[in-house]
């Protein structure tokens, strides 16, 4: 009896987890290593897949020929994130959308963003701004000032309540009690709110299953949703949570909190990668191995003067040119050209211009993804993380 | 913070990120420790296992607690815990005594004026304890040698499961050796008594290196005491020897796995047909060894195995046991045991010592260790080396 994986996933991150849902789904054994938790924690929740038009899948037409959503063809992206719906709903998180339909959600600045797919609790945030809205604040609560919501709307207006304590996790905490919770509610009942829909800064419990959004819907008689607030955003967690959940329920092996130490290789191929323990390493062998390690936020990336590293298996990046044809004062300016370094790959998601054959890669480490320009973050990952999981499970 | 599991669930302690990383910023070696909150961290250390950029923030917190007991008064409940092994010694050798008189009302009362929480019943001790036992098992020619590093629990507490161990890893063709051994020092370092911790672990460290330059590994089961060997002996303890013996230290069910992976053993697992609940301990996340236990049940036919590895039980060693955090420590533990009765499972299972007195309490069902399953699913076999 053999202790090898037929898969190890170095990154637990969207990509990384949704190619484990699908390589465990076909009956493989995968393990998940990750350095920590991953960076969709810092997420809103929300599935974007891609900001252009009404319709994200149809959109995908517009992008640039090396996008990796063409890789993966827009059926796949569909039945991707399918999966991933189906996934989420098994854990008793539903995500709520049209795959072929972009939705507004607010902001906590009381802008909007686009997205595609949201967690149930906000169903409703794409209100009508010509109707009435009325924003729950939290007493000192931080980073989340209603007035930033209510000064972009003529027909709005908010109330501030006292929960005893000011961060979003502490609040979060308190919902999950039920004294709490009615005194809420009784306390919402009371304002005698008119007609319209309610927004509350996603503190709705810590738990994804909902209940807490549920019942205070069902207390106060109106459309209620929640609005994502910044790190740590509670949907995020969820999302991330709901996940990893799904991972352990199905039997998959996680290795957290380390990063990899060093990569074994024999001829062409992988064999193992160790685990920087605190005195030895861990080992962990497999017939094949995906990467899904992020880019530069996630460090699977990482940037110096000179040049673009990757920093697992050290792969040739791609860099759209030299430091002076890409460097831009502006980092966050739409259409940034570092956004497109990365590891390029062919059709199986297999990196190019190296000899390794067991090695798939997915995710935002992909070059030309440039995800804050598209807004494509999640569903990319989702959509990747399937693909080429299939590609590698098609191999073992 | 949203890993660290007391400040879930209280608004006084300013989390990881604030405690560690951002009041480090503010602190020097010249003036006294005011940060009294530093305390509150329980050491379970999600926030390190969480951190993608190798921040440790519970490693800056440890350090600052310990410069705080150095440099405040320690009260009664800070000095007994950190020197729980001598507390152990004395409750094992008047065990029946002490198993009769903890449950009683005023004995909980004396004890609640000294700040020691009776949340939880007490632990039951053992007069037969692990240092009593026979000291070694398995052919000296065999080829796979180790030290068993029991650790405060098994060895006050469960015997049981000590004894246990030596069995199955004899059984498994390994020779085991019980040297006699003290505390890990874990209490002392959590307890804010460096000096102390540093005793304790020089001892072991002289044993356990000794037996490593002989070609013994080191083998524990309780993942707070191997978190320590591996992690704080080299790390904050500063041990002669400490890397020694953090690169042959081993986690029993790891060291099962790789004999199994080395084809030392090809051993035939009995079905034990259980729904089985696995409470991950945070020193088992902490680790970073993945969760080999959980690998293992994987080969025995029938088990049904839930891993529940996002609560922490809330006692974290003696933490719970003290008054002031008796209310952080209750709710996570109500909240560790709901997630388990969620599962429905015939049998709950954990690692740690802390986590079985805490969950087997809320959760009203006894706690077993990973390695009391494998026994059962091994009963009949012999390595035929």
């Amino acid at each position: 009896m053999s202790d090898l994986y037929d898969a190890v996933i170095v990154g637990g991150g969207m990509a990384g987890m949704m190619a484990a849902v699908t390589l465990v789904e076909q009956g493989k054994k995968v393990a998940v290593i990750s350095k920590g938790d991953p960076v969709c924690c810092f997420s809103t929740g929300c599935i974007d897949v891609l900001a252009y038009g009404d319709d994200p899948l149809k959109g995908l037409g517009s992008l640039p020929d090396s996008h990796p959503y063409h890789l993966v063809g827009e059926g796949s992206v569909e039945k991707a994130l399918a999966l991933f719906r189906k996934t989420m709903s098994e854990g008793g998180m539903p995500y709520i959308g049209d795959v072929h339909a972009n939705r507004k959600v607010l902001t906590s600045l009381g802008r909007w963003k686009t997205t595609c797919l949201v967690p149930e609790t906000m169903e409703y945030a794409d209100f009508d701004p010509d109707k009435y809205i009325h924003v729950i604040s939290f007493y000192k609560m931080k980073d989340f000032y209603p007035q930033y919501i209510t000064s972009r709307y003529a027909n709005a207006d908010y109330s501030v309540f006292d929960p005893g304590v000011i961060t979003t996790a502490g609040i979060a905490e308190k919902f999950e009690s039920r004294p709490f919770l009615d005194t809420f509610i009784s306390w919402l009942q009371g304002l005698h709110i008119p007609e319209g829909r309610i927004a509350i800064p996603a503190v709705l419990g810590r738990s994804l299953v909902g209940d807490v959004y549920r019942q205070v819907s069902a207390g106060c008689d109106r459309k209620v949703f929640e609005i994502p607030t910044l790190p740590p955003s509670l949907p995020g967690l969820r999302l991330f949570a709901g996940l990893k959940n799904a991972l352990l329920r199905k039997g998959v092996d996680l290795y957290w909190g380390r990063g990899i130490y060093s990569v074994e290789k024999l001829g062409n191929r992988i064999e193992a990668v160790t685990l920087a323990n605190a005195g030895r390493t861990t080992r962990v062998e497999g017939k094949a191995f995906i990467l899904a390690a992020g880019s530069f936020v996630s460090g699977g990336l990482q940037a110096s003067m000179d040049a673009v590293t990757e920093t697992v298996f050290d792969l040739p990046t791609y860099l759209p040119g030299t430091r002076d044809v890409w460097f831009k004062d502006d980092f966050f300016a739409p259409g940034h050209e570092i956004e497109k370094a990365g590891i390029r790959v062919d059709a199986s998601f297999r990196p190019i211009e190296t000899d390794i054959e067991n090695l798939h890669v997915c995710g935002s480490i992909l070059a030309f993804s440039e995800i804050m320009k598209n807004r494509c973050g999640h569903g990319m990952a989702i959509a990747t993380g399937v693909a080429a999981a299939q590609a590698c499970g098609g191999l073992i | 913070m949203a890993n660290c599991p007391v400040f879930k669930v209280n608004p006084a302690f300013p989390g990881p990120k604030q405690s560690g990383p951002d009041a480090e910023r503010f602190r020097s070696d010249d003036e006294i420790s005011i940060d009294r909150w530093i305390r509150l961290c329980s050491q379970c250390k999600r926030c390190d296992v969480a951190c993608p950029y190798g921040v440790n923030p519970a490693q800056i917190i440890l350090r600052e607690q310990s410069r705080f007991g150095r440099e405040h008064f320690r009260s009664l409940a800070y000095r007994l815990f950190a020197n729980n092994y001598w507390l152990g010694a004395l409750m094992s050798i008047i065990a029946p005594l002490v198993n009769i008189m903890t449950p009683r009302t005023f004995v909980q009362r004396v004890l609640n004026v000294f700040g020691i929480s009776t949340s939880i019943p007490f632990p039951h001790y053992r007069i037969h304890s692990m240092n009593r036992s026979w000291r070694w098992k398995g052919s000296r020619k065999s080829r796979k040698k180790v030290v068993f590093f029991y650790g405060c629990f098994i060895n006050y507490n469960r015997p049981d499961i000590g004894r246990g161990v030596r069995d199955l890893l004899a059984s498994l063709g390994v020779r085991v050796v019980i040297p006699r051994q003290v505390c890990c020092g874990l209490p002392a370092l959590g307890n804010g008594d460096m000096e102390t911790a540093r005793k304790f672990a020089r001892k072991n460290a002289r044993i356990l290196a000794e037996y490593i330059d002989r070609g013994y590994e080191v083998i524990y089961t309780c993942t707070s005491c191997g978190l320590t060997l591996t992690q704080d002996y080299p790390g904050i303890l500063q041990v002669p020897d400490g890397k020694k013996i953090s690169e042959n230290t081993y986690n029993l069910h790891e060291y099962i796995l790789n004999l199994i992976q080395e084809r030392y053993i090809e051993p035939i697992f009995d079905s034990y047909h259980r729904r089985v609940a696995y409470h991950i301990p945070c020193h088992l996340r902490a680790l970073g060894i993945g969760y080999p236990a959980a690998r293992l049940f994987e080969k025995i036919p029938g088990l049904e195995v839930s891993i529940l590895e996002d609560n922490c039980c809330g006692l974290a060693g003696s933490y719970g046991f003290k008054k002031k955090h008796e209310e952080t420590s209750v709710k996570l533990g109500a909240d560790a045991a709901r997630a388990i009765k969620a599962v429905d499972p015939d049998i709950l299972v954990t690692d740690c010592g802390a986590c079985k007195m805490q969950l087997g309490y809320f959760a009203g069902m006894p706690a077993y260790d990973p390695s009391e399953i494998l026994m059962k699913s091994l009963e009949n076999f012999k390595a035929g080396k």
